[in-house]
Protein backbone atom coordinates (compact mmCIF):
# COMPACT_ATOMS: atom_id res chain seq x y z
CA UNK A 1 0.00 0.00 0.00
CA UNK A 2 1.13 3.55 -0.57
CA UNK A 3 0.30 6.39 1.78
CA UNK A 4 -2.91 7.31 -0.02
CA UNK A 5 -4.23 3.76 0.06
CA UNK A 6 -3.21 3.30 3.68
CA UNK A 7 -4.88 6.48 4.89
CA UNK A 8 -8.02 5.99 2.81
CA UNK A 9 -8.35 2.42 4.05
CA UNK A 10 -8.00 3.68 7.62
CA UNK A 11 -10.64 6.35 7.13
CA UNK A 12 -13.10 3.76 5.87
CA UNK A 13 -12.21 1.17 8.49
CA UNK A 14 -10.62 -1.26 6.05
CA UNK A 15 -7.58 -3.46 6.65
CA UNK A 16 -4.13 -1.95 6.15
CA UNK A 17 -0.67 -3.43 5.73
CA UNK A 18 0.51 -1.29 8.65
CA UNK A 19 -0.74 1.67 10.58
CA UNK A 20 -0.67 4.99 8.75
CA UNK A 21 1.88 7.41 10.17
CA UNK A 22 1.49 11.18 10.03
CA UNK A 23 4.04 13.23 12.00
CA UNK A 24 3.55 16.98 11.68
CA UNK A 25 6.77 18.07 10.01
CA UNK A 26 5.96 21.41 8.48
CA UNK A 27 8.83 23.20 10.24
CA UNK A 28 11.21 20.27 10.09
CA UNK A 29 11.53 20.50 6.31
CA UNK A 30 13.45 23.75 6.75
CA UNK A 31 15.89 22.05 9.07
CA UNK A 32 16.47 19.28 6.56
CA UNK A 33 17.19 21.68 3.71
CA UNK A 34 18.94 24.34 5.80
CA UNK A 35 16.49 26.94 4.55
CA UNK A 36 16.25 30.30 6.38
CA UNK A 37 12.80 30.48 7.93
CA UNK A 38 11.93 33.91 6.60
CA UNK A 39 12.24 32.42 3.11
CA UNK A 40 10.78 29.01 3.91
CA UNK A 41 7.55 30.57 5.18
CA UNK A 42 7.16 32.99 2.30
CA UNK A 43 8.39 31.07 -0.76
CA UNK A 44 6.26 28.05 -1.60
CA UNK A 45 8.99 26.51 -3.74
CA UNK A 46 11.41 26.45 -0.80
CA UNK A 47 8.68 25.03 1.42
CA UNK A 48 8.05 22.28 -1.13
CA UNK A 49 11.77 21.45 -1.22
CA UNK A 50 11.72 21.05 2.53
CA UNK A 51 8.75 18.74 2.37
CA UNK A 52 10.42 16.72 -0.38
CA UNK A 53 13.25 16.16 2.09
CA UNK A 54 10.71 15.16 4.72
CA UNK A 55 9.14 12.69 2.29
CA UNK A 56 12.53 11.22 1.38
CA UNK A 57 13.78 10.79 4.91
CA UNK A 58 10.64 9.84 6.81
CA UNK A 59 8.20 8.56 4.16
CA UNK A 60 5.10 9.73 6.04
CA UNK A 61 1.63 8.75 4.86
CA UNK A 62 0.43 12.35 5.03
CA UNK A 63 2.29 15.54 4.17
CA UNK A 64 1.32 18.84 5.73
CA UNK A 65 1.21 22.17 4.00
CA UNK A 66 2.59 25.20 5.79
CA UNK A 67 1.72 25.36 9.48
CA UNK A 68 2.35 29.06 9.98
CA UNK A 69 -0.77 30.60 11.43
CA UNK A 70 1.04 33.83 12.22
CA UNK A 71 1.17 34.38 8.46
CA UNK A 72 -2.63 34.57 8.49
CA UNK A 73 -2.28 37.37 11.03
CA UNK A 74 0.25 39.01 8.71
CA UNK A 75 -2.34 38.90 5.93
CA UNK A 76 -4.45 41.23 8.07
CA UNK A 77 -1.50 43.56 8.64
CA UNK A 78 0.20 42.00 11.65
CA UNK A 79 3.95 42.20 12.01
CA UNK A 80 5.85 38.90 11.73
CA UNK A 81 8.91 37.89 13.68
CA UNK A 82 11.14 35.15 12.23
CA UNK A 83 13.56 33.24 14.40
CA UNK A 84 16.11 30.62 13.47
CA UNK A 85 14.32 27.52 14.71
CA UNK A 86 10.57 27.97 15.03
CA UNK A 87 7.60 28.98 12.90
CA UNK A 88 7.02 32.72 12.73
CA UNK A 89 5.31 34.56 15.54
CA UNK A 90 3.30 37.74 15.51
CA UNK A 91 5.36 40.53 16.97
CA UNK A 92 2.36 42.86 16.85
CA UNK A 93 -1.21 42.03 15.78
CA UNK A 94 -3.01 44.05 13.13
CA UNK A 95 -5.51 45.70 15.46
CA UNK A 96 -5.60 46.40 19.17
CA UNK A 97 -9.13 47.57 19.94
CA UNK A 98 -12.53 45.95 19.34
CA UNK A 99 -13.69 49.05 17.48
CA UNK A 100 -11.13 48.46 14.76
CA UNK A 101 -13.04 45.37 13.65
CA UNK A 102 -15.65 47.72 12.19
CA UNK A 103 -13.22 49.23 9.70
CA UNK A 104 -10.92 46.26 9.21
CA UNK A 105 -10.09 45.47 5.60
CA UNK A 106 -10.28 41.68 5.25
CA UNK A 107 -7.57 40.14 3.07
CA UNK A 108 -8.68 38.33 -0.06
CA UNK A 109 -7.70 34.70 -0.50
CA UNK A 110 -7.11 35.16 -4.21
CA UNK A 111 -4.81 38.18 -4.03
CA UNK A 112 -3.15 38.47 -0.62
CA UNK A 113 0.42 37.10 -0.91
CA UNK A 114 0.40 35.63 2.60
CA UNK A 115 -2.77 33.69 1.87
CA UNK A 116 -1.74 32.72 -1.66
CA UNK A 117 1.43 31.22 -0.20
CA UNK A 118 -0.62 28.60 1.65
CA UNK A 119 -2.45 27.61 -1.52
CA UNK A 120 0.77 27.47 -3.51
CA UNK A 121 2.45 25.19 -0.98
CA UNK A 122 -0.49 22.80 -1.28
CA UNK A 123 -0.37 22.86 -5.07
CA UNK A 124 3.36 22.14 -5.09
CA UNK A 125 3.06 19.29 -2.61
CA UNK A 126 0.22 17.71 -4.55
CA UNK A 127 2.12 18.05 -7.83
CA UNK A 128 5.25 16.47 -6.39
CA UNK A 129 3.82 13.83 -4.07
CA UNK A 130 0.14 13.53 -4.89
CA UNK A 131 0.43 10.09 -6.43
CA UNK A 132 1.87 8.67 -3.22
CA UNK A 133 0.55 10.59 -0.23
CA UNK A 134 -2.34 12.83 0.70
CA UNK A 135 -1.76 16.46 1.58
CA UNK A 136 -3.38 17.83 4.73
CA UNK A 137 -3.66 21.58 5.23
CA UNK A 138 -3.64 23.19 8.67
CA UNK A 139 -6.38 25.82 8.81
CA UNK A 140 -7.38 28.39 11.42
CA UNK A 141 -10.91 27.71 12.71
CA UNK A 142 -13.29 30.68 12.77
CA UNK A 143 -13.17 31.24 16.53
CA UNK A 144 -9.36 31.43 16.47
CA UNK A 145 -9.03 33.84 13.52
CA UNK A 146 -9.45 36.83 15.86
CA UNK A 147 -6.49 35.70 17.99
CA UNK A 148 -4.35 36.26 14.90
CA UNK A 149 -5.91 39.63 14.14
CA UNK A 150 -5.99 41.24 17.60
CA UNK A 151 -3.93 38.85 19.76
CA UNK A 152 -5.25 36.22 22.13
CA UNK A 153 -5.56 38.65 25.02
CA UNK A 154 -7.66 41.11 23.04
CA UNK A 155 -9.91 38.36 21.74
CA UNK A 156 -10.27 36.67 25.13
CA UNK A 157 -11.13 39.98 26.74
CA UNK A 158 -13.72 40.72 24.06
CA UNK A 159 -15.34 37.29 24.43
CA UNK A 160 -15.45 37.65 28.22
CA UNK A 161 -16.63 41.24 28.41
CA UNK A 162 -18.74 41.89 25.32
CA UNK A 163 -20.16 38.64 24.05
CA UNK A 164 -22.51 40.38 21.64
CA UNK A 165 -19.72 42.23 19.84
CA UNK A 166 -17.56 39.12 19.94
CA UNK A 167 -20.34 37.16 18.31
CA UNK A 168 -20.53 39.78 15.59
CA UNK A 169 -16.80 39.38 14.94
CA UNK A 170 -17.13 35.61 14.93
CA UNK A 171 -19.91 35.77 12.35
CA UNK A 172 -17.52 37.61 10.03
CA UNK A 173 -14.85 34.98 10.62
CA UNK A 174 -17.07 32.12 9.46
CA UNK A 175 -17.07 33.05 5.75
CA UNK A 176 -13.37 33.93 5.96
CA UNK A 177 -12.64 30.46 7.33
CA UNK A 178 -14.87 28.78 4.73
CA UNK A 179 -13.14 30.61 1.87
CA UNK A 180 -9.73 29.80 3.30
CA UNK A 181 -10.47 26.10 3.71
CA UNK A 182 -12.13 25.84 0.32
CA UNK A 183 -9.16 27.54 -1.33
CA UNK A 184 -7.04 24.76 0.16
CA UNK A 185 -9.33 22.09 -1.24
CA UNK A 186 -9.24 23.75 -4.65
CA UNK A 187 -5.45 23.71 -4.44
CA UNK A 188 -5.57 19.95 -3.89
CA UNK A 189 -5.66 19.36 -0.14
CA UNK A 190 -7.27 16.05 0.79
CA UNK A 191 -8.40 17.44 4.12
CA UNK A 192 -7.92 20.41 6.39
CA UNK A 193 -6.83 20.19 10.01
CA UNK A 194 -8.15 22.76 12.46
CA UNK A 195 -6.48 23.14 15.88
CA UNK A 196 -9.41 24.31 17.98
CA UNK A 197 -8.03 26.72 20.58
CA UNK A 198 -11.30 28.29 21.62
CA UNK A 199 -12.82 24.84 22.07
CA UNK A 200 -10.04 23.60 24.36
CA UNK A 201 -10.73 22.92 28.06
CA UNK A 202 -7.41 24.56 28.83
CA UNK A 203 -8.51 27.79 27.16
CA UNK A 204 -12.24 28.29 27.61
CA UNK A 205 -15.03 27.12 29.86
CA UNK A 206 -17.48 24.55 28.60
CA UNK A 207 -20.13 27.24 28.37
CA UNK A 208 -18.01 29.29 25.95
CA UNK A 209 -17.01 26.21 23.96
CA UNK A 210 -20.58 24.98 23.67
CA UNK A 211 -22.53 28.17 23.21
CA UNK A 212 -20.03 30.50 21.55
CA UNK A 213 -17.43 28.50 19.62
CA UNK A 214 -19.28 25.36 18.55
CA UNK A 215 -22.12 27.18 16.76
CA UNK A 216 -19.52 28.81 14.52
CA UNK A 217 -18.18 25.39 13.55
CA UNK A 218 -21.70 24.13 13.01
CA UNK A 219 -22.38 27.06 10.68
CA UNK A 220 -19.09 26.76 8.79
CA UNK A 221 -18.53 23.05 8.29
CA UNK A 222 -21.53 22.36 6.00
CA UNK A 223 -20.03 24.88 3.57
CA UNK A 224 -16.71 23.07 3.22
CA UNK A 225 -15.84 21.36 -0.04
CA UNK A 226 -13.90 18.64 1.73
CA UNK A 227 -13.37 16.92 5.07
CA UNK A 228 -11.87 18.32 8.25
CA UNK A 229 -9.94 16.93 11.20
CA UNK A 230 -10.60 18.76 14.47
CA UNK A 231 -7.45 19.03 16.52
CA UNK A 232 -6.69 19.36 20.24
CA UNK A 233 -4.28 22.31 19.82
CA UNK A 234 -1.59 20.76 22.02
CA UNK A 235 -3.55 20.31 25.25
CA UNK A 236 -5.98 17.68 26.60
CA UNK A 237 -9.32 17.87 24.78
CA UNK A 238 -11.27 15.00 26.30
CA UNK A 239 -13.49 17.15 28.56
CA UNK A 240 -14.83 18.98 25.50
CA UNK A 241 -14.38 16.26 22.90
CA UNK A 242 -18.10 15.56 22.75
CA UNK A 243 -18.59 19.12 21.51
CA UNK A 244 -16.51 18.26 18.44
CA UNK A 245 -18.73 15.34 17.48
CA UNK A 246 -21.94 15.40 15.46
CA UNK A 247 -20.60 18.08 13.16
CA UNK A 248 -20.75 17.77 9.36
CA UNK A 249 -17.66 17.23 7.19
CA UNK A 250 -15.68 15.88 10.14
CA UNK A 251 -13.60 12.82 9.34
CA UNK A 252 -11.48 12.66 12.44
CA UNK A 253 -10.41 13.97 15.82
CA UNK A 254 -6.79 14.54 16.80
CA UNK A 255 -6.36 14.05 20.55
CA UNK A 256 -3.65 14.88 23.03
CA UNK A 257 -1.23 12.32 24.45
CA UNK A 258 -2.79 12.88 27.88
CA UNK A 259 -6.28 12.05 26.58
CA UNK A 260 -7.51 8.53 27.31
CA UNK A 261 -7.92 6.88 23.91
CA UNK A 262 -10.63 4.47 25.01
CA UNK A 263 -12.69 7.36 26.31
CA UNK A 264 -11.95 9.34 23.19
CA UNK A 265 -13.21 6.49 21.03
CA UNK A 266 -16.33 6.12 23.16
CA UNK A 267 -17.07 9.81 22.74
CA UNK A 268 -16.17 9.95 19.05
CA UNK A 269 -18.26 6.95 18.10
CA UNK A 270 -17.18 4.28 15.62
CA UNK A 271 -16.98 6.29 12.41
CA UNK A 272 -14.53 9.08 13.16
CA UNK A 273 -10.82 8.40 12.74
CA UNK A 274 -8.74 9.14 15.82
CA UNK A 275 -5.32 10.68 15.39
CA UNK A 276 -3.01 10.14 18.37
CA UNK A 277 0.67 9.83 19.10
CA UNK A 278 3.61 10.88 21.22
CA UNK A 279 3.63 14.45 22.46
CA UNK A 280 5.73 16.74 20.30
CA UNK A 281 6.85 18.47 23.48
CA UNK A 282 8.58 15.24 24.48
CA UNK A 283 10.13 14.46 21.14
CA UNK A 284 13.33 16.46 21.50
CA UNK A 285 14.16 15.05 24.94
CA UNK A 286 13.18 11.41 24.55
CA UNK A 287 15.42 8.80 23.04
CA UNK A 288 14.29 6.99 19.92
CA UNK A 289 13.70 3.91 22.08
CA UNK A 290 11.42 5.87 24.36
CA UNK A 291 9.46 7.20 21.39
CA UNK A 292 9.16 3.65 20.06
CA UNK A 293 7.92 2.41 23.42
CA UNK A 294 5.36 5.20 23.55
CA UNK A 295 4.16 4.46 20.02
CA UNK A 296 3.99 0.75 20.75
CA UNK A 297 1.84 1.40 23.81
CA UNK A 298 -0.49 3.53 21.73
CA UNK A 299 -0.76 0.94 18.96
CA UNK A 300 -1.33 -1.80 21.49
CA UNK A 301 -4.11 0.25 23.01
CA UNK A 302 -5.68 0.72 19.55
CA UNK A 303 -5.09 -2.85 18.39
CA UNK A 304 -8.76 -3.45 17.66
CA UNK A 305 -9.43 0.07 16.41
CA UNK A 306 -9.30 0.20 12.62
CA UNK A 307 -9.76 3.95 12.46
CA UNK A 308 -6.58 5.09 14.15
CA UNK A 309 -3.65 6.99 12.66
CA UNK A 310 -0.35 7.36 14.46
CA UNK A 311 0.65 10.99 14.37
CA UNK A 312 2.50 13.40 16.62
CA UNK A 313 0.36 15.09 19.26
CA UNK A 314 0.66 18.85 19.47
CA UNK A 315 1.79 21.54 17.07
CA UNK A 316 4.76 21.08 14.76
CA UNK A 317 7.51 18.64 15.73
CA UNK A 318 10.19 20.90 17.28
CA UNK A 319 13.26 21.83 15.29
CA UNK A 320 15.71 20.25 17.71
CA UNK A 321 14.10 16.79 17.56
CA UNK A 322 16.66 14.20 16.43
CA UNK A 323 15.66 12.61 13.09
CA UNK A 324 15.82 9.12 14.60
CA UNK A 325 13.05 10.10 17.02
CA UNK A 326 10.79 10.89 14.08
CA UNK A 327 11.80 7.73 12.24
CA UNK A 328 10.79 5.84 15.36
CA UNK A 329 7.11 6.37 14.50
CA UNK A 330 7.18 4.57 11.19
CA UNK A 331 9.61 1.97 12.45
CA UNK A 332 7.21 1.11 15.26
CA UNK A 333 4.24 0.98 12.88
CA UNK A 334 6.16 -1.38 10.61
CA UNK A 335 7.32 -3.65 13.40
CA UNK A 336 3.85 -3.69 14.89
CA UNK A 337 2.13 -4.53 11.62
CA UNK A 338 2.52 -8.27 12.00
CA UNK A 339 0.50 -8.20 15.17
CA UNK A 340 -2.13 -5.55 14.42
CA UNK A 341 -5.63 -6.69 13.54
CA UNK A 342 -7.38 -3.75 12.00
CA UNK A 343 -10.83 -3.96 10.41
CA UNK B 1 -23.10 32.82 50.44
CA UNK B 2 -20.15 35.08 51.31
CA UNK B 3 -18.60 37.54 48.89
CA UNK B 4 -15.41 35.55 48.39
CA UNK B 5 -17.34 32.41 47.48
CA UNK B 6 -19.62 34.33 45.15
CA UNK B 7 -16.61 35.95 43.52
CA UNK B 8 -14.98 32.57 43.09
CA UNK B 9 -18.11 31.31 41.36
CA UNK B 10 -17.95 34.18 38.87
CA UNK B 11 -14.33 33.27 38.16
CA UNK B 12 -15.19 29.63 37.54
CA UNK B 13 -17.98 30.75 35.19
CA UNK B 14 -15.54 33.19 33.55
CA UNK B 15 -18.24 35.77 34.22
CA UNK B 16 -16.52 39.14 34.19
CA UNK B 17 -19.74 41.18 34.31
CA UNK B 18 -21.01 39.21 37.28
CA UNK B 19 -17.74 39.75 39.10
CA UNK B 20 -17.86 43.50 38.51
CA UNK B 21 -21.41 43.67 39.80
CA UNK B 22 -20.40 41.82 42.95
CA UNK B 23 -17.42 44.06 43.59
CA UNK B 24 -19.41 47.22 43.02
CA UNK B 25 -22.16 46.03 45.38
CA UNK B 26 -19.61 45.17 48.07
CA UNK B 27 -17.85 48.52 47.64
CA UNK B 28 -21.14 50.41 47.84
CA UNK B 29 -21.57 49.01 51.33
CA UNK B 30 -17.97 48.84 52.55
CA UNK B 31 -16.14 51.30 50.33
CA UNK B 32 -13.18 50.55 48.07
CA UNK B 33 -10.54 50.97 50.74
CA UNK B 34 -10.32 47.34 51.72
CA UNK B 35 -11.60 45.75 48.51
CA UNK B 36 -8.27 44.19 47.65
CA UNK B 37 -7.38 42.95 51.09
CA UNK B 38 -10.77 41.69 52.19
CA UNK B 39 -12.17 40.37 48.93
CA UNK B 40 -9.85 40.07 45.97
CA UNK B 41 -6.68 38.88 47.64
CA UNK B 42 -8.36 36.03 49.57
CA UNK B 43 -10.10 34.94 46.39
CA UNK B 44 -6.82 34.94 44.45
CA UNK B 45 -5.11 33.13 47.29
CA UNK B 46 -7.81 30.46 47.33
CA UNK B 47 -7.84 30.00 43.58
CA UNK B 48 -4.06 29.96 43.42
CA UNK B 49 -3.81 27.40 46.22
CA UNK B 50 -6.54 25.24 44.75
CA UNK B 51 -5.37 25.27 41.18
CA UNK B 52 -1.62 25.82 41.32
CA UNK B 53 -1.00 22.08 41.17
CA UNK B 54 -3.57 21.26 38.55
CA UNK B 55 -4.34 22.14 34.98
CA UNK B 56 -8.08 22.29 35.59
CA UNK B 57 -8.35 26.05 35.54
CA UNK B 58 -8.98 27.39 32.06
CA UNK B 59 -7.17 30.33 30.56
CA UNK B 60 -10.49 32.18 30.48
CA UNK B 61 -11.07 31.61 34.20
CA UNK B 62 -7.57 32.72 35.13
CA UNK B 63 -7.95 35.73 32.88
CA UNK B 64 -11.20 36.73 34.57
CA UNK B 65 -9.45 36.46 37.94
CA UNK B 66 -6.78 38.77 36.57
CA UNK B 67 -9.35 41.23 35.27
CA UNK B 68 -11.07 41.24 38.66
CA UNK B 69 -7.78 42.08 40.34
CA UNK B 70 -7.00 44.73 37.74
CA UNK B 71 -10.47 46.27 37.98
CA UNK B 72 -10.31 46.33 41.77
CA UNK B 73 -6.95 48.12 41.65
CA UNK B 74 -8.22 50.62 39.11
CA UNK B 75 -11.37 51.31 41.12
CA UNK B 76 -9.37 51.88 44.26
CA UNK B 77 -7.11 54.29 42.45
CA UNK B 78 -10.11 56.02 40.87
CA UNK B 79 -11.69 56.41 44.27
CA UNK B 80 -8.47 57.97 45.52
CA UNK B 81 -8.18 55.51 48.38
CA UNK B 82 -4.41 55.30 48.08
CA UNK B 83 -4.99 51.71 47.07
CA UNK B 84 -2.45 49.11 47.87
CA UNK B 85 -0.15 51.46 49.72
CA UNK B 86 -2.72 51.70 52.45
CA UNK B 87 -3.88 48.13 52.53
CA UNK B 88 -1.24 45.79 51.30
CA UNK B 89 2.29 45.42 52.60
CA UNK B 90 4.63 46.49 49.80
CA UNK B 91 6.69 43.65 48.39
CA UNK B 92 9.41 43.39 45.85
CA UNK B 93 10.55 44.85 43.59
CA UNK B 94 10.58 42.09 40.99
CA UNK B 95 11.26 42.02 37.26
CA UNK B 96 9.22 40.07 34.72
CA UNK B 97 9.32 39.64 30.95
CA UNK B 98 9.21 37.22 28.04
CA UNK B 99 12.57 35.83 27.05
CA UNK B 100 14.21 36.87 23.80
CA UNK B 101 12.29 35.76 20.70
CA UNK B 102 9.13 35.06 22.69
CA UNK B 103 6.03 37.16 21.98
CA UNK B 104 3.33 35.32 23.94
CA UNK B 105 2.50 38.09 26.36
CA UNK B 106 -0.76 36.96 27.93
CA UNK B 107 0.59 34.72 30.69
CA UNK B 108 3.23 37.23 31.67
CA UNK B 109 0.72 40.06 31.83
CA UNK B 110 -1.55 37.97 34.03
CA UNK B 111 1.33 37.22 36.37
CA UNK B 112 2.05 40.94 36.55
CA UNK B 113 -1.55 41.67 37.41
CA UNK B 114 -1.71 39.06 40.17
CA UNK B 115 1.60 40.20 41.65
CA UNK B 116 0.54 43.84 41.59
CA UNK B 117 -2.77 43.01 43.21
CA UNK B 118 -0.91 41.39 46.09
CA UNK B 119 1.33 44.37 46.61
CA UNK B 120 4.41 43.51 44.60
CA UNK B 121 6.24 46.28 42.83
CA UNK B 122 6.50 44.85 39.32
CA UNK B 123 8.82 45.98 36.54
CA UNK B 124 7.40 44.44 33.38
CA UNK B 125 9.94 44.57 30.54
CA UNK B 126 7.54 43.18 27.92
CA UNK B 127 8.31 40.73 25.12
CA UNK B 128 11.59 39.65 23.55
CA UNK B 129 13.82 40.67 26.46
CA UNK B 130 17.52 39.80 26.39
CA UNK B 131 19.38 38.26 29.31
CA UNK B 132 21.38 41.46 29.76
CA UNK B 133 18.24 43.61 29.90
CA UNK B 134 16.71 41.37 32.57
CA UNK B 135 19.75 41.45 34.83
CA UNK B 136 20.48 45.13 34.24
CA UNK B 137 16.95 46.03 35.39
CA UNK B 138 17.07 43.65 38.35
CA UNK B 139 20.32 45.21 39.54
CA UNK B 140 19.03 48.72 38.92
CA UNK B 141 15.90 48.28 41.04
CA UNK B 142 17.27 45.75 43.54
CA UNK B 143 15.02 42.86 42.53
CA UNK B 144 15.55 39.48 44.16
CA UNK B 145 13.32 37.63 41.70
CA UNK B 146 13.22 37.67 37.91
CA UNK B 147 10.15 36.05 36.37
CA UNK B 148 10.70 34.95 32.81
CA UNK B 149 8.09 33.49 30.48
CA UNK B 150 8.35 31.32 27.37
CA UNK B 151 5.75 29.49 25.33
CA UNK B 152 7.69 26.93 23.34
CA UNK B 153 10.65 24.62 23.87
CA UNK B 154 12.83 26.62 21.53
CA UNK B 155 12.33 29.94 23.29
CA UNK B 156 12.40 28.30 26.72
CA UNK B 157 15.96 27.24 25.99
CA UNK B 158 16.90 30.92 25.55
CA UNK B 159 16.31 31.24 29.30
CA UNK B 160 19.60 29.40 29.70
CA UNK B 161 21.31 32.64 28.58
CA UNK B 162 19.61 34.48 31.44
CA UNK B 163 20.72 31.84 33.92
CA UNK B 164 24.27 32.21 32.64
CA UNK B 165 24.13 36.00 32.88
CA UNK B 166 22.92 35.89 36.49
CA UNK B 167 25.72 33.49 37.38
CA UNK B 168 28.32 35.41 35.38
CA UNK B 169 27.62 38.55 37.40
CA UNK B 170 27.98 36.67 40.68
CA UNK B 171 24.29 36.97 41.53
CA UNK B 172 23.55 33.26 41.92
CA UNK B 173 21.16 32.80 44.83
CA UNK B 174 20.79 36.56 45.32
CA UNK B 175 18.58 36.80 42.23
CA UNK B 176 16.16 33.90 41.98
CA UNK B 177 14.87 32.87 38.56
CA UNK B 178 11.16 32.02 38.25
CA UNK B 179 10.30 30.41 34.92
CA UNK B 180 6.81 30.06 33.53
CA UNK B 181 4.74 29.24 30.47
CA UNK B 182 2.81 26.26 29.21
CA UNK B 183 5.90 24.42 28.09
CA UNK B 184 7.13 24.09 31.69
CA UNK B 185 3.88 22.41 32.67
CA UNK B 186 4.19 19.99 29.78
CA UNK B 187 7.91 19.37 30.27
CA UNK B 188 8.77 19.98 33.95
CA UNK B 189 12.33 18.81 33.42
CA UNK B 190 12.89 21.96 31.36
CA UNK B 191 12.89 24.02 34.57
CA UNK B 192 16.14 22.43 35.64
CA UNK B 193 17.52 22.30 32.12
CA UNK B 194 17.27 26.06 31.63
CA UNK B 195 18.43 26.80 35.17
CA UNK B 196 15.16 27.91 36.72
CA UNK B 197 14.86 28.14 40.50
CA UNK B 198 11.15 27.41 40.46
CA UNK B 199 7.95 27.44 38.44
CA UNK B 200 4.18 27.47 38.89
CA UNK B 201 1.44 25.57 37.10
CA UNK B 202 -0.28 28.78 36.04
CA UNK B 203 -0.35 32.54 36.54
CA UNK B 204 -2.45 32.17 39.66
CA UNK B 205 0.31 30.21 41.35
CA UNK B 206 2.94 32.82 40.56
CA UNK B 207 2.45 34.96 43.66
CA UNK B 208 3.17 32.05 45.98
CA UNK B 209 6.19 31.12 43.92
CA UNK B 210 7.58 34.65 44.03
CA UNK B 211 7.09 34.76 47.79
CA UNK B 212 8.98 31.49 48.19
CA UNK B 213 11.82 32.61 45.95
CA UNK B 214 12.07 35.98 47.66
CA UNK B 215 12.46 34.21 51.00
CA UNK B 216 15.02 31.86 49.53
CA UNK B 217 17.03 34.80 48.25
CA UNK B 218 17.02 36.37 51.72
CA UNK B 219 18.06 33.09 53.33
CA UNK B 220 20.87 32.54 50.85
CA UNK B 221 22.17 36.04 51.48
CA UNK B 222 21.92 35.64 55.22
CA UNK B 223 23.75 32.34 55.04
CA UNK B 224 26.44 33.60 52.70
Amino acid sequence: MNGIERVQATLTGQAVDRRAVAPVLSLYGARLTGCPLDRYYTDSELYARGQAAVADLFQPDLLFSSFSFASVGAAFGGNLFFSGNQAPNLRRPAILSPEEWDTLVWPRHDTNPHLLYFQETIQRLVEAHGSEVLVAAPVVPPFDVPTLVMGIEGWLRLVLTDRSRARGVLEKCVPFFVEMANSYFEAGAACVVAPCGFMSPSVVTRDIAEHFSRPALAAALPQLKGPIVLHHVGAPMLAHLDLLTGLPSTLGLAVDRQDDLDQARAIAGPDLTIFGGPSVFRMPGYTASEIEADCRALLENRRQDARFILCTAGPDVPWETPPENIQALRRTAESFSGRSVPA
Amino acid sequence: MDIQRELLDTVLRADQAGANALLDAWAAEHGYGRLLVDVVEPMLEYVGRTYMDSQSVTLAQAYVAGMIAEDALNKMVAQNRRGQAENVSPRGPVVIGNIEEDFHALGRRMVGTFLTAEGWQVHDLGNDVSAQQFVDKAQEVGARVIGVSAMMTTTARNIGHLRAEIDRRGLTGRIQLAVGGAIFVLCPELVQEVGGDGTAQNALGATRLFEQLWQRSLEREAGA
